[in-house]
């Protein structure tokens, strides 16, 4: 056991599948994880980038083949976590017989617990307590989600699992789910979601990490990751060849009805041209930050780098400040 | 430590007994038992002997199906399923998982046998009007049920590592030859003149195969004038080696499924 740190860390945690026609496959690859107490950490990639085995080796459901990952301070293994934790799945399934409350009450009795008044005060906390004599089979696939997160709240857990807590789930059913999430970080618990949902993490996350084919491409705080957009001003009274001149780096100019619109990324110049450009009898119609989109992010990180470059982890400091 | 394995059988009982196949399976049987007396009086034997025999066949017949399609699906589902990893993420070893598995499975087919004798019970006296007979006739389905659990013991020893249909062939065939075949074996192994080789090799067989012709313990009931010597002691030791035997394959069981990779 080591000193409680973060909520999970992993150094090189690496996992091989054997292929009879690709041979060895690194399916997360020398993966350092970092995620704090308190946080939500939202775990992105596209499909088959190492997601959930990285998450079934944090729950010791599979074993690694190299490196080292500690859950809540003990090393990945140690079974007495496992009532600190807890997860729901993917698209879960439930024993269809049984009654919301019955299954409540079948996952209690693994930790041995047998709490009425907590089966129905967890069956409240997600909605569900006018439904719970009705059998899973019963149940939409948004209930079934709601049930699987009260399953997950039953041993009151300092760190919970999600894998695409709200994969194919209608609008009403995400919202639900999302303000749930949200509740259990004002509740101090450690929520690690892995998820396609981009504007979901987007919304709710504190920290995320982008794994690329096994090998983590981005990490750090969303604020950080997503510095650095665009910005677009519009002048008066200069020209376009004028502002051509400058010479900015990544930047686009275009003259529009009422002026000349320049779109930027260089935010740290852009300071120098406006005061240019009044000294040239210019005027400033209008400074509009672009904002980077997670998905942009996302995108850019997936599609950009290629499974070589992306070995090379790119990590966004905490200390950073925007 | 136990409380994980009784949740886990008693949710395995609980799907078991609501499986459709294993239902229409049971339903065979019981309707098989039903007609028997009808069957039983178109022999030219005596009608009796033809309808013990008929009627324990068909006890023997139906749960072995049963015990092979119960168990064959049981962890191979919960892996498909993902049951499994919400179960696994909580203080539960693998080994009570399987444990758990295993006595749900034995306690669901406990119910049904249970329900195929009563209805055998029934039938025969019905027929006969013979009470005196029933005692002896229990027997037989009572060392059934342990024959079945060690086929159960086996189909679930293979589903940690095969799939459902390999494994429904494997586990059916052991049972055709630790029936048909383990008396052969034996009395190769017991013979005088058997080469040393021979002798070995059956020993070998004798040792690793389960044998299920243990509990086909029908002859005697069938035909009162065989006798099963020291029937108490032969009950209580075929008993125990199914017992020592199921320990065996259910810790072999854990062994291949604690590396599993579910």
């Amino acid at each position: 056991m080591r000193p409680l740190a973060a909520a999970i860390e992993t150094k090189q945690l690496t996992k091989t599948y054997k292929s009879r026609i690709h041979g060895k496959i690194n399916v997360v690859d020398s993966l350092d994880l970092h995620v704090e107490e308190g946080e939500i950490f939202g775990f992105l990639g596209p499909n088959g980038a190492g997601k959930t085995t990285t998450i079934k080796m944090l729950l010791s459901i599979i074993y690694p083949d190299a490196g080292e990952g500690y859950v809540l301070g003990k090393e990945i293994g140690d079974m007495s976590v496992h009532r600190l934790i807890s997860y729901v799945p993917e698209r879960p399934y439930y024993y269809e017989h049984m009654t919301g409350l019955e299954l409540l009450k079948f996952y209690a009795s693994l930790f041995g617990i047998n709490d009425q008044a907590l089966f129905v005060r967890l069956l409240e906390k997600v909605n569900l307590h006018r439904d719970m004599s009705k059998t899973i089979s019963q149940y939409s696939k948004g209930m079934q989600q709601r049930v699987g997160l009260a399953q997950a709240l039953l041993n009151d857990p300092k760190l919970m699992f999600l894998d695409e807590p709200t994969g194919g789930l209608d609008p009403i059913a995400h919202r639900e789910i999302r303000d749930l999430i949200l509740s259990f970080r004002e509740e101090g618990r450690t929520v690690f979601i892995s998820s396609h949902e981009l504007s979901e993490v987007e919304l709710i996350c504190d920290r995320v990490a982008i794994i690329n084919k096994g090998v983590i491409a981005r990490q750090g705080k969303l604020t950080d990751l997503l510095r650095g957009g665009r910005v677009e001003v519009t002048f008066e009274g200069v020209t376009e060849q004028w502002l051509k001149d400058k010479g900015m780096r990544d930047s686009h100019v275009r003259t529009i009805a009422g002026g000349v619109l320049l779109d930027t990324t260089e935010e740290e110049d852009i300071n120098a041209l406006i005061d240019a450009a009044r000294s040239n009898a210019g005027r400033i119609v209008s400074i509009v930050p672009r904002r980077k989109r997670l998905e942009d992010l996302f995108i850019q990180t997936v599609t950009d780098a290629p499974a070589a470059a992306a070995k090379k982890t790119i990590t966004v400091e905490e200390s950073t400040s925007v | 430590m136990f409380r994980p394995i009784a949740s886990i059988a008693a949710t395995t009982v609980g799907e078991a007994i609501r499986r459709k196949v294993l239902l229409i399976i049971l339903l065979i049987g019981v309707l098989f038992l039903v007609v028997a007396p009808g069957l039983g009086m178109l022999s030219a034997r005596s009608e009796t002997t033809v309808l013990r025999g008929m009627m324990l066949g068909i006890i023997q017949l139906t749960s072995a199906v049963i015990a092979i399609v119960l168990t064959v699906y049981m962890i191979p589902n919960e892996i498909e399923r993902r049951t499994i990893y919400t179960i696994l993420s909580k203080p539960v070893q693998r080994w009570q998982f399987l444990v758990g598995k295993y006595f749900g499975a034995v306690s669901a087919l406990l119910m049904m046998m249970t329900l195929m004798t009563s209805v055998l019970v029934f039938t025969f006296w019905l027929q006969q009007r013979d009470a005196s007979a029933i005692p002896d006739l229990i027997k037989a389905p009572v060392m059934y049920f342990v024959q079945m659990s060690l086929l159960a013991a086996v189909a679930i020893f293979f589903s940690t590592f095969v799939s459902p249909l390999v494994n429904f062939f494997l586990s059916g065939g052991l049972y055709l030859l630790g029936s048909l075949f383990a008396p052969f074996f034996q009395t190769l192994q017991e013979s005088q003149g058997t080469p040393p080789a021979a002798k070995v090799f059956a020993q070998l067989i004798n040792t690793i195969l389960p044998n299920f012709a243990n509990y086909n313990i029908q002859n005697p009931i069938i035909n009162p004038g065989q006798q099963i010597q020291n029937e108490g002691s032969y009950y209580l030791q075929v008993t125990v080696y199914g017992v020592l035997y199921i320990a065996g394959l259910l810790v072999a069981g854990t062994i291949v499924f604690d590396r599993r990779e579910v």
